[in-house]
This record gives structure tokens, sequence and C-alpha cells, in this order.
């Protein structure tokens, strides 16, 4: 089985899986696909029913999230990486750069309505 | 309650589910009539009816929340969201309509119901938002069409711990980094349960330090968490345990029964013991057949509130799930199996739903059988005197229920 990370808002490719298995992803699944840049979980993605069918065509899929605050991978040296299910958590978290630790919570709150007014 | 005094007043104070609130404030922002109602859908907890509720607050909208399951019929609908869907105020001022539980219109009850929200949402003046837990419902997908979907997750565990540290800030406590991460594990996801399991370790009489951290391991068994209710010292720390327990709730109100059953109580206390389990049932009863997965919040509020208080102090204890001593069990499953028949049969007959009838008529009618000729008829009207041996055990039951 090949093994692929996949990170959850990023573009990846995948070898060619046929119509059915496409089909599935894009279309039951809700993954985004884009000719030139490949493919894309998002928050709107049934992430547990994508990496099912990607399974099932013989592809397993490591799933990671990004930070919120500054886009980076968020589950490298994650103290949770092994108790967070991430095909059922939301889809974006915190990297070890901004760790709960470090009291990002105003941080956090700022980035949300940056965000909402931009 | 800390998780009440950390209850976020801001939508910009939940964790979480980031992209679904800019995309659901971005929609609000641009909405105007004609455009989709909204669709959050998402488990129980995830903070959809918090957010809707923040934002209406932040952008000075009139918030008028239904729950679904409480205005099943098409024309409840009409009567409680035509008027709020056609005003809005003098000065232009919209008011939001917040239908929760959208996926608790099910069954006879509700024909046109869907098909009502579906019309609404095009001549609505003012912006529908609408919540549901199942994704994979009937009436979700029949809805699909006229909404834009938005999921609703369960926060990641770092965010729940970013939470859970404001909060031990927020009240000066200096928690243990491995303490603190047990909490977050434990919770699953759920905010208010983690604040809870800190509350509820952080509130342990002193000289009980053992009880301080007992929650944490994920691999506690059941009977340590269901005996840490019964033999708790007080009620947050009954909460946190029962909080802390990996049940479903159909489970959890079977096992505390079962606990309760075979204490050996005193019958005043025993009676008060299972009155407070029977509405703990009756209540995951209601939150099934109506969908309103909202009741589940006080399921564990009346283990504490009207259980704890009883069973406190006493030999109550949980022996792991060894039957009930037969007898009993067969009674129990007798009975409730003839309730259910008896009730299906009923509604068909008085053109009601199952669950009016083992609601509302039933306690009469049962009543009333204490009445041969009465109970007689009945009998016969439900068909249940087809066969001597059926007809026999279900006049013994009315007879039963009657003289109750």
């Amino acid at each position: 089985m090949e093994r692929k990370k996949v990170i959850v808002g990023g573009w990846f490719d995948l070898p060619r899986l046929g119509t059915d298995v496409f089909s599935a992803l894009v279309r039951r699944n809700g993954v985004v696909y884009d000719k030139s840049t490949g493919f894309k979980f998002d928050a709107s993605t049934d992430l547990p029913g994508a990496v099912r069918t990607l399974r099932s065509a013989g592809v397993e899929v490591e799933l990671a999230l990004r930070c919120f605050l500054c886009g980076k991978e968020a589950c490298t040296g994650c103290p949770y990486l092994a108790s967070c299910d991430r095909t059922s958590v939301s889809t974006l978290c915190l990297c070890a750069d901004h760790a709960p630790e470090k009291s990002v919570f105003g941080e956090y709150t700022e980035t949300f309505d940056v965000i909402l007014k931009s | 309650m800390w998780s009440e005094k950390y209850r976020p007043k801001e939508p910009d104070e939940l964790i979480g589910n980031e992209e679904a609130r800019i995309a659901l404030s971005l929609w609000l922002s641009k909405w105007e009539p004609g455009t989709k109602a909204a669709l959050l859908v998402g488990p129980p907890g995830t903070g959809k009816t918090t957010f809707v509720t923040l934002l209406a607050k932040s952008t000075g909208m009139n918030l008028v929340d239904l729950n679904a399951s409480d205005v099943r019929t098409k024309d409840k609908l009409q009567k409680r969201m035509g008027e709020a869907m056609a005003t809005v105020s003098l000065f232009g001022e919209r008011s939001l309509i917040f239908l929760d539980e959208v996926d608790g219109l099910a069954g006879r009850a509700d024909i046109g119901a869907v098909e009502f929200i579906k019309e609404s949402v095009k001549e609505s003046q003012n912006p529908i938002v609408m919540a549901a837990n199942d994704p994979d419902s009937d009436e979700i997908k029949k809805l699909t069409s006229s909404c834009v979907s938005v999921r609703f997750r369960p926060p990641p565990p770092r965010e729940v711990e970013m939470y859970l540290r404001e909060v031990a800030r927020g009240e000066g406590l200096a928690v243990e980094e491995e303490e603190l991460r047990g909490f977050v594990i434990d919770a699953a996801g759920d905010v208010r349960q983690a604040i809870n399991l800190l509350q509820g370790s952080q509130q342990a009489s002193p000289g009980k330090e053992d009880t301080r951290g007992r929650y944490k391991d994920r691999d506690r068994t059941e009977s340590e968490a269901l005996n840490g209710f019964f033999g708790a010292t007080d009620k947050p720390e009954a909460m946190a345990a029962l909080r802390a327990l990996s049940m479903s709730p159909f489970e959890k109100v079977r096992e505390v029964h079962r606990s309760v059953v075979k204490s050996g109580l005193p019958a005043p206390e025993m009676a008060r013991a299972l009155d407070a389990v029977s509405r703990a049932d009756v209540l995951i009863g209601k939150m099934m057949k109506g969908g309103d997965w909202r009741l589940l919040r006080y399921l564990d509020r009346i283990f504490v509130e009207e259980l704890y208080p009883v069973v406190r102090g006493k030999a109550v204890k949980y022996t792991g799930q060894d039957d009930l001593p037969f007898p009993m069990m067969a009674r129990v499953w007798n009975d409730s199996k003839k309730i259910r028949e008896v009730s299906l049969r009923y509604a068909t007959r008085a053109h009601t739903s199952g669950m009016s009838a083992r609601s509302q008529d039933l306690p009469y009618v049962f009543a009333l059988c204490s009445k041969k000729k009465f109970r007689e008829e009945l009998e016969h009207s439900l068909g249940l005197d087809v066969d001597k041996d059926v007809l026999e055990s279900y006049d013994k039951f009315l007879t039963k229920e009657a003289a109750r």
C-alpha cells in the first residue's frame, strides 16, 4: 500500500486511481480537484470518507493539519499526535511555534478578527 | 461552574472550526433576500448554537431561535417562522432566524415541514441558519440544495489545551502539564468537559490528593469512573467522574440503574434513586424520539443533582456488567416489550404516534383497565385476543398495570 502525507488545505497529487475512485473522492467525499494543482482536502471535505476511499484504492493517507496562526504544518512534534483523530477534528490547529504553553490565546482571537476583516 | 464563567462572549473567543466560523460570518455579512440559507452540520458540543448566538449578538441582530424538534409540523413552523421571516424593522434591521436540530424533523408528523423550510429560504426577508447533528439524515439531504453547508467538528486537542490554559490562568492555577494534557485527551474535543475536569480536579478536598489525578488515566475502567461517581465527596467530583465515563448515554443509564437496583438501598431511598434514573431514561427517550440532542447536556446533571444526593455515602457500587437476577431482568424486559407492543397497536387505532400513546394516553388507558369490561374491549380492539396464550399474558400485564 502506498503511503501519502496530506496536509489539510494543501494541494497534493495522486497516482491514477480510476474513474470510480476519482468520482467518489470529488463527488461523494467533497475533495477539491483542479487539473493544474491536483487534489485538496478542505473544511467541507468528508475526511473520514475520503481517507476510506483512498485506502480502498491502495493509498494510505497520513493527515496533517495546518497552523491557524502561521499556516505551517502543525502536527510535527505535537504531544497529542497519537490520540488526535485528524479526520474528525476541525481542520486548523496550532504548530510548535504557537504551542498552547506560549499563551497564544490573545494572538488566536486577534488573527480570527484580522482574517474576518480582510 | 467554570464552564459557564468561561463561556465565550464574542465569536472570536470560540476555538476550533475557524474556517467554518469565518465562512458563516462572511455569508451573513453578504446576505440579502434570496440568498441560500446556511446549514451547520456537526456533532453536539462543537459550538454550532453558541457561535450562531454570539454572531447574532455581535452583529446586533435579533436572534429568533427555534428548535425543529419542538416545532415539527408545517403549521407550527409557519406560525413561528412566518412572522420572523417577513418582518424587518423600520430602520431595516434584520433578525437572524436559527432553526436548530433540523435532523429532528422525522416521521409522519413532519410531512411538509422540510418543503416549507425550502420555500421559506427563497422568500425570507431575514437570514436563516439551520443546524443539524447528522449529515446523513434524509431531512438534511433534502435541504442541502437550498443551503450553504458548513461542517462543524470538535476542536483539535492543542486548541482545547490553549483554552484550558486560559481558564487556568484566569483562576490563577498552576496545573502540571501532564495533568492538563490528560484532561484534554479525556475530554475528546469537548471544551466544556475539559473545563469541568479541570474544575473537578481543583475542587477535590484537601487530603484527597489521589482523587485529583484519578480521571486523567485514559485507560481507567468504567467501574472506576462509576464508582467515582457513587463514592464522590461532593457534586463537582461526582460530575467530573460522570463526565470522564466513556459510555454511551444509554449504557450510562443502564449501568447506573443496574448499580442502584443491586445496591439494596432501603425502600424509600431506592424509590427516590429509581425515580431519578427513570427521569434520566425519559430524557434519553425524548432525545432519541425528537432528535433533540441538546437534551444530552442534562443527563449528567440529573444524575448529579437528583441521584447523587440520594446515593451519597450509601453502599451503592458498580460491580461490572454482570446481569441482574434473572427474574428481575425478565420482568423488566417483558414489561417494556409489552408496553411497546400495546402502544404501537394503540397508536395505529387512535391515529397518533407511538410516543404520544406511551406518554399521554396509556397511563389513563391502563388505569381504566381495572374494569374488566374495558380491559376486554381494549384487548379485542388492539387485536390481542387472537391467541389464547397471548391474550392471557396481556390480560395479566394490563391487570398489573391497572393496579399500580
